[in-house]
């Protein structure tokens, strides 16, 4: 279990040719099948710091050296005619401002707006906005939140390209059943509207049908309220095609209510997740997030730390944390959860109908040993922790499950503690499918669809595109085009949120108001709000003006029963605050469970025999760009996707074995799935749900249940802007009303063809360096953690030299069988403040003052006065979710680079999030670990060392700083970096639009099916309007200029402004206060696993994080002293499954390692091993080459 | 046998070395003074709407204070232009009627109809430096005489400095040359008849010497890349 990946315990005898694996005593660490198999194909992927960069030129057919010479020429003489006027230095305007300046506008100076954004399927963010001259530029959680406690999610970081997206709807049009499709305004739309509704008056609405996406939001519900008052016959559906209405139905059986669960697993010590991913992607994940990492973060032994199971078909991040976790198909999870509740029942001697009716259900087959155990070690665990125990179900299981499981917290005593609910009422009168039937009779005349896509996403069964096409009169209101949008009779362009009033209730019942932060971009815009009200209130055409203020003021006024300047007071503090305070209820728990409904629900239930190769179980799942809506926005569908790493597609997720049982694995074999062809293969299978087929490309992924088949929504968009739309394959045509979650029985076949999905997965390796991912079990962290306490691993280098021990974390790796590190050269900037730089004394100039060059920090004992900056990474609180990259890519304006690119391995995110599998079974991995990387910001950089135009240099505040304008491009840098955390800008990436077609004249791009593969010469110009969303402190890199993580130095020179201007200095003039800089990836992580501060504040928690035992340095050995340290993840396992292990045990670590070490070992190999002093003057063991040698040796022998 | 090549052309590789030599001589010495900010940008004198703003008569004669107009500059990284309505101020339609009451006509213009004025440029920074902050030197004691040159005494602005990096660290080097009394900053007749014309050892307002004003500062200027390009 422990990574003890010690290269001296295995002797070196010579260097293999390929690499081999990490491997670690019982265990090894992998990311992909080809990689556990040692391919020798991943070598020579691995070997090139790009791996297809460079050399593309002249192997591919059309891009001979002649076309090379003809591109050159074209350009030269381009460059040269752009010269010329060039000689003038271009014309600059100062644009003022006229007549009303805006009063609290200081130009170049941010100002922040507080706001929250709906998020889908009810609940909402609150939000803190960065304007920029009234430009929104940046979106962050807001502090005063309780949703968000200023995190945030990659949903409401990245809502800003919705915003300035390009293809968004900029106008009203309208489709004439006599002349066409036609150019509308607002104003058209509004008289006919006001001309229509009042003839239905007299009807009560009858043939008015109303779609509402899933929304929380008091005024909404108050508009459709009045609605409902003027049209009580029409039919208002609340649609959101995530949802599979399971859990709201299991509330309904235990509650009798509608109720929605919120999760609080902050008091939680036993957490069972069943096919439940509580930590991402929910309305409530912020929360549970949070929560459930704040306890799992031992700082010292004797520290509370909860312990997860996680039993799940997919891999999601909840199982990746999981401290057990068992795959298992879908169809028999149900099993699985009744076994768990009559073991808990027992135990705890719950209500005694609900026993009998969990006698009664009917399982067929026994489990498996692995399943009664954890059963057994689960239940015992939930029973021995009444009160502080949660057990949680996914969406994808049966309402009755549901029922079950609140029964189950109801008789562990955790409801009101861990899990509360709260009453979830709805504004639907009617379900799709009843509105479906009753438009095939023909009973629909008048269709509004609102920030809905029923269209594209409703169930198959109801066949609702041809429905919709029938309707007479269809209005659709959307923010960008949608399927829906684009069939409908009129189109109406719908207000962003950053764009118009609004209000939000979040999961907790907070309520909080939607600040416009900018005016419409397109002209006139309505919000959901607007557009429900003014026909619910029958507003006037003529002269309308959106008046969402007063709709949400007034919505306010009547739930407040304020009003006059109390209620302005209120409203105002909101508005400042971005919550209504005192809004959310405080009672826990009002309703309590109805066992007695619960048993009845599960009379009768079965549960079948579990799947087989032949009887497929099907998930369908959404992850980041939830149902589809979200499939424009760049960042997401370039976001690797949790578990697989795939970007831009989806696929059918199938486990090894079962890809191997349908012969569905890659063309190169099940292990050398990614690095046989330059862009990997896939099988493409045809699956045949329920007699409907789909055909999709297959990834094999290791972890999940077998014969099961998991298959992502959202993806395959038809109409959704130039981003989204083509990419993956749409799976809602084989997703009918009954089987919204999934169903069983499917059948795959081997298709034609083979399809090219591109997986992160291996990408930015520190090839087969060891011990990169570090973890220990809880027992012997407080075993260790006290009595090894030692100085912070950064002192182990430098002018102390190894006098001092190591901490626990740094004995799990390298450095404990590394000598002392003593370089002849010292370095200046690793002069401590015992080693003042004799070179440069500090003296008094004649006038007998310090001189100007004395404050300055590079002179003298540098890296010894504050503020130094560092970052800490707990991988113990690290849900592997990716905010911290959409943040990173917000702030600094990261460009995407399209699948295309990210295959040859070009995607730019700074920090990216590595995924390692553990143990030696591809199909049933041990665990599956995540590691944000980013630069660290090493002391002794070397990429620093060998740029030949000092574009990287150091700066005094131990940041690693790149000098975009002084890069030349040579990439030496990159292939020096052990951490590789370098980007370069192999085009115009920040430039070009990004997947908006190819430039004039190419026609041949016309019929690429996927736009993605453009390559980005070929492709056009970034819109200027796309251009409003860069941050104006960070500079857009351009073609030919490397990039990385700069610990957002933007935001500690306005920091450091701050500072000086308002006087904030500490007493000694130096200190910034802790977390008065934040970086972006730490401002947003929802877990708080990143720090980031001044470590030599001792008051910081970056500070206290170095110092703890659990803070260990990547690649510490090869003596860099990077200023982000990692924290090793800490597992608290069961004993009953899975006994600890000693991750020191047989290396002799206990008793002063560094100086003992030989002794432990015994002789054979073990006197070569310290190989990086040998004196023997082997030319192969000198320097930081060799290192790599050594360790790829030893890891190979073990191999 | 006569010589193939008269004997004076021996001169020829001499000549030739030595004009070889001179042309490099003169490539270096052309590249050294003309391809340069020094060269290229000082003296940049766009056209300027209407007439251009006179800052010989506004901020010279008249005396109006630099921040009478550049409001934020103590408060923000922008020195801002102000918005027409701060013309308008004084010359709105019933003021300052003298006789170039005409010559401001399109102030008054742009104020009625709302519109702004498009001034041009002068100052410009590249793209990959991010971080002038106005307020951080205006606040530390730079007056705006040492960056723009004697404003006051033009008529139409020009650049005066070279704005170049390694002009930038001769003051991050040594502040104390360059450091005026804060309260004194835009007084630049002043600042260069009075202070910048002592040596630096001699300069005292008010009993504040430029040691004093090199002790006030909380930071040495940095001049590390990272502080200006990021």
């Amino acid at each position: 279990m422990s990574q003890d990946q010690c290269p001296s315990t295995r002797g070196k005898k010579e260097i293999p040719s390929s690499r081999a694996l990490n491997k670690t005593g019982s265990t090894s660490v992998w990311r992909s099948p080809e990689e556990l198999a040692g391919d020798p194909g991943i070598a020579d992927w691995l070997e090139r710091e790009f791996p297809a960069g460079a050399s593309e030129l002249g192997r591919r057919t059309g891009e001979s050296r002649r076309e090379f010479m003809k591109l050159m020429g074209a350009g030269l003489a381009l460059a040269g005619a752009a010269t010329i006027p060039g000689c003038r230095r271009p014309d600059h305007k100062i644009v003022t401002y006229s007549r009303g300046v805006p009063e609290d506008s200081v130009p170049g100076v941010p100002l922040y707006f507080a706001t929250s954004m709906p998020l889908p399927g009810g609940g909402a963010e609150g939000l803190i906005v960065e304007t920029h001259e009234g430009r929104p530029t940046k979106i962050e959680g807001n502090p005063l939140h309780p949703i968000n406690r200023g995190k945030s999610s990659s949903w409401s970081l990245s809502s800003i390209l919705d915003l300035y997206d390009p293809d968004r709807l900029k106008g009203v049009r309208y489709d004439n059943p006599a002349r066409g499709v036609l150019g509308a305004t607002l104003d058209d739309f509004l008289a006919w509207q006001y001309d229509h509704f009042r003839r239905m008056d007299t009807s009560g609405g009858s043939g008015i049908a109303l779609i509402l996406d899933h929304k929380t939001s008091p005024s909404l519900a108050a508009a459709v309220d009045r609605f409902r008052r003027r049209f009580p016959r029409a039919d208002i559906v609340v649609h959101n095609a995530a949802d599979t209405a399971n859990a709201a139905e299991g509330a309904r059986i235990a509650f009798g209510s509608p109720r929605r669960e919120i999760l609080e697993p902050e008091t939680a010590d036993v957490i069972v997740a069943i096919d439940r991913n509580f930590l991402d992607h929910e309305p409530g994940s912020l929360v549970s997030a949070r929560q459930f990492a704040a306890g799992r973060r031992p700082m010292k032994a004797g520290d509370r730390m909860s312990r997860l199971y996680s039993v799940e078909s997919g891999v999601s991040e909840t199982g990746a944390a999981a401290d057990h976790r068992m795959r298992m198909a879908p169809s028999s999870i149900p099993a699985f959860v009744v076994r768990l509740a009559r073991a808990v029942m027992d135990q705890v001697g719950g209500d005694s109908g609900l026993s009998q009716s969990l006698a009664d259900v009917a399982l067929s087959g026994e489990p498996t040993q692995r399943e009664a155990d954890f059963v057994e070690a689960a239940a015992a665990d939930l029973a021995s922790h009444r009160g502080t125990s949660l057990v949680c179900v996914g969406k994808n299981q049966p309402a009755w499950v549901h029922a079950l499981v609140w029964a189950l917290n109801s008789a562990l005593g955790n409801t009101g503690r861990t899990v509360r609910s709260l009453p979830a009422p709805t504004m639907a009168t009617t379900t799709l499918a009843e509105l479906a039937s009753r438009m095939q009779a023909g009973q629909v005349s008048t269709l509004l669809c609102l920030d809905s896509n029923p269209v594209y996403d409703a169930p198959a069964d109801l066949g609702f595109a041809e429905l919709y096409s029938s309707v007479e009169n269809t209005v659709s209101l959307s923010v960008g085009p949608t399927e829906t949008s684009e069939i409908s009779t009129w189109r109406l362009n719908g207000a962003h949120y950053l764009e118009a009033w609004g209000d939000t209730e979040a999961l907790d019942g907070t309520i909080a108001p939607i600040q416009p932060m900018i005016a419409p971009l397109y002209g006139r815009a309505l919000s959901d709000l607007e557009l429900v009200s003014l026909i619910a209130d029958g507003d006037e055409p003529v002269g309308y003006e959106a008046r969402g203020y007063e709709l949400v003021r007034a919505a306010w006024r009547e739930r407040l029963g304020s009003s006059g300047p109390a209620f302005d007071r209120i409203w105002r503090r909101a508005l400042h605050d971005g919550v209504l305070a005192g809004s959310a209820p405080r009672n826990g728990m009002q309703a309590g469970v109805d066992n007695a409904r619960v048993a009845s629900g599960l009379s009768g239930e079965s549960v079948p025999a579990g799947p087989s190769a032949e009887s497929l179980d099907v998930v369908f799942a959404t992850g980041i760009i939830h149902d589809g809506r979200f499939a424009n926005r760049a960042w997401l569908q370039e976001l690797p996707q949790t578990a697989t790493r795939l970007v831009w597609d989806n696929a059918a997720l199938l486990s090894p074995a079962t890809a191997e049982a349908l012969g569905l694995e890659p063309p190169s074999g099940i292990e050398g799935a990614y690095t046989a062809t330059q862009l990997p293969k896939s099988r493409i299978a045809e699956l045949t749900v329920d007699g409907r087929k789909v055909t999709i490309p297959v990834w094999v992924m290791p972890g999940m249940a077998d014969n099961t088949v998991i298959l992502p929504l959202g993806y395959g968009r038809r109409e959704c802007g130039s981003v989204g739309t083509g990419v993956g394959v749409d799976v809602y045509p084989v997703r009918t009303g009954a089987t919204l979650a999934g169903t069983r029985g499917a059948t795959a076949q081997r298709a034609r063809g083979t399809a090219e999905l591109v997986s992160t997965q291996i990408h930015w390796s520190m090839e087969s360096r060891t011990s990169i991912v570090r973890q220990v079990d809880l027992q012997y962290f407080n075993e260790y953690a006290d009595e090894k306490v030692k100085p912070k691993p950064d002192k182990i280098y430098g002018i102390e030299g190894r006098d001092v021990e190591l901490n626990l974390a740094e004995q799990m790796g390298e450095l404990s069988h590394t000598p002392a590190n003593i370089s002849i050269y010292p370095n200046p900037m690793n002069r401590g403040p015992k080693d003042p730089d004799p070179d440069n004394p500090i003296t008094p100039d004649e006038l007998g003052n310090t001189p100007a060059k004395a404050l300055n920090r590079t002179v003298g004992p540098a890296f010894s006065r504050g503020p130094q900056w560092g970052m800490s990474i707990d991988q113990s609180s690290c849900t592997g979710c990716g905010a911290c990259t959409i943040a990173c890519q917000s702030e600094n304006n990261i460009p995407v680079v399209g699948k295309r690119e990210v295959a040859k391995g070009r995607e730019m995110a700074w920090i990216r999030v590595d995924r390692y599998y553990t143990g030696d079974d591809l199909n049933e991995p041990d665990q599956i670990l995540h590691q944000p990387v980013a630069c660290v910001h090493c002391e002794n950089a070397p990429c620093e060392v060998v740029c030949p135009v000092n574009a990287t240099v150091h700066g005094p505040e131990g940041t690693n700083d790149m000098v975009y304008n002084r890069c030349i491009g040579t990439r030496y840098c990159s292939n020096n970096c052990p951490y590789k955390v370098r980007r370069f800008n192999f085009f115009d990436y920040a430039q070009v639009k990004f997947n908006g077609g190819a430039i004039e004249g190419l026609e041949i791009l016309d019929n690429v099916p996927n736009r993605n593969f453009i390559p980005p010469r070929l492709r056009k110009q970034m819109e200027e309007i796309e251009k409003m969303r860069q941050n104006p402190d960070v500079t857009v890199r351009g073609r030919g200029v490397m990039e990385k993580c700069t610990y957002c130095i933007q935001r500690i020179n306005v920091a450091k402004v701050e500072v000086k201007l308002k006087g904030l200095n500490g007493p000694d003039g130096s200190r910034m206060p802790d977390g008065f800089v934040q970086s972006a990836c730490q401002q947003a992580c929802p877990s708080d696993a990143i720090s980031f501060g001044d470590i030599l504040d001792a008051s910081s928690r970056v500070h206290d994080e170095r110092e703890n035992p659990r803070s260990y340095m990547l690649l510490g050995y090869l003596n860099t002293r990077p200023r982000t340290t990692h924290m090793l993840r800490v597992n608290n396992p069961n004993p009953a499954l899975r006994e600890p292990v000693d991750p020191l045990a047989g290396h002799g670590h206990d008793d002063g390692h560094g100086e003992s070490h030989g002794d432990d070992h015994g002789g054979e190999s073990h006197g070569d091993d310290h190989a990086f002093v040998d004196p023997a003057g082997k030319a192969r063991d000198k320097g930081y080459a060799m290192s790599l040698r050594v360790l790829g040796a030893a890891s190979g022998v073990m191999a | 046998m006569k010589p193939l090549f008269p004997k004076w052309m021996n001169i020829i590789p001499t000549v030739g070395a030595v004009a070889s030599f001179g042309g490099l001589l003169t490539v270096i010495a052309g590249t050294w003074y003309y391809a340069t900010p020094d060269y290229w940008e000082v003296g940049y004198m766009p056209v300027q709407p209407g007439e251009g703003f006179n800052h010989q008569l506004h901020a010279g004669q008249l005396g109006i204070d630099c921040r009478y107009c550049h409001t934020n500059v103590e408060e923000s990284p922008h020195s801002n232009v102000p918005a027409v309505s701060t013309c308008y101020g004084c010359h709105a339609e019933t003021r300052l009627a003298g006789s170039e009451f005409h010559r401001v006509e399109f102030i008054r213009e742009a104020y009625g109809n709302n519109e702004t004025i498009e001034w041009r440029r002068v100052h410009k920074l590249p793209d990959y430096v991010r971080n002038f902050p106005h307020h951080v030197h205006v606040n530390a004691g730079v007056s705006c005489y040492s960056c723009h040159g004697q404003i006051v005494g033009m008529p139409i602005v020009y650049q005066h400095e070279s704005l170049s990096m390694g002009w930038c660290l001769e003051c991050h080097r040594e502040p104390e040359k360059y450091m005026v009394p804060p309260e004194q900053i835009t007084q630049l007749v002043w600042v260069e008849d009075e202070w910048m014309s002592q040596p630096v050892g001699d300069r005292v307002h008010e009993g504040v010497t430029a040691a004093d004003l090199l002790q006030s500062l909380h930071d040495a200027p940095p001049q590390n890349c990272g502080a200006c390009h990021h």
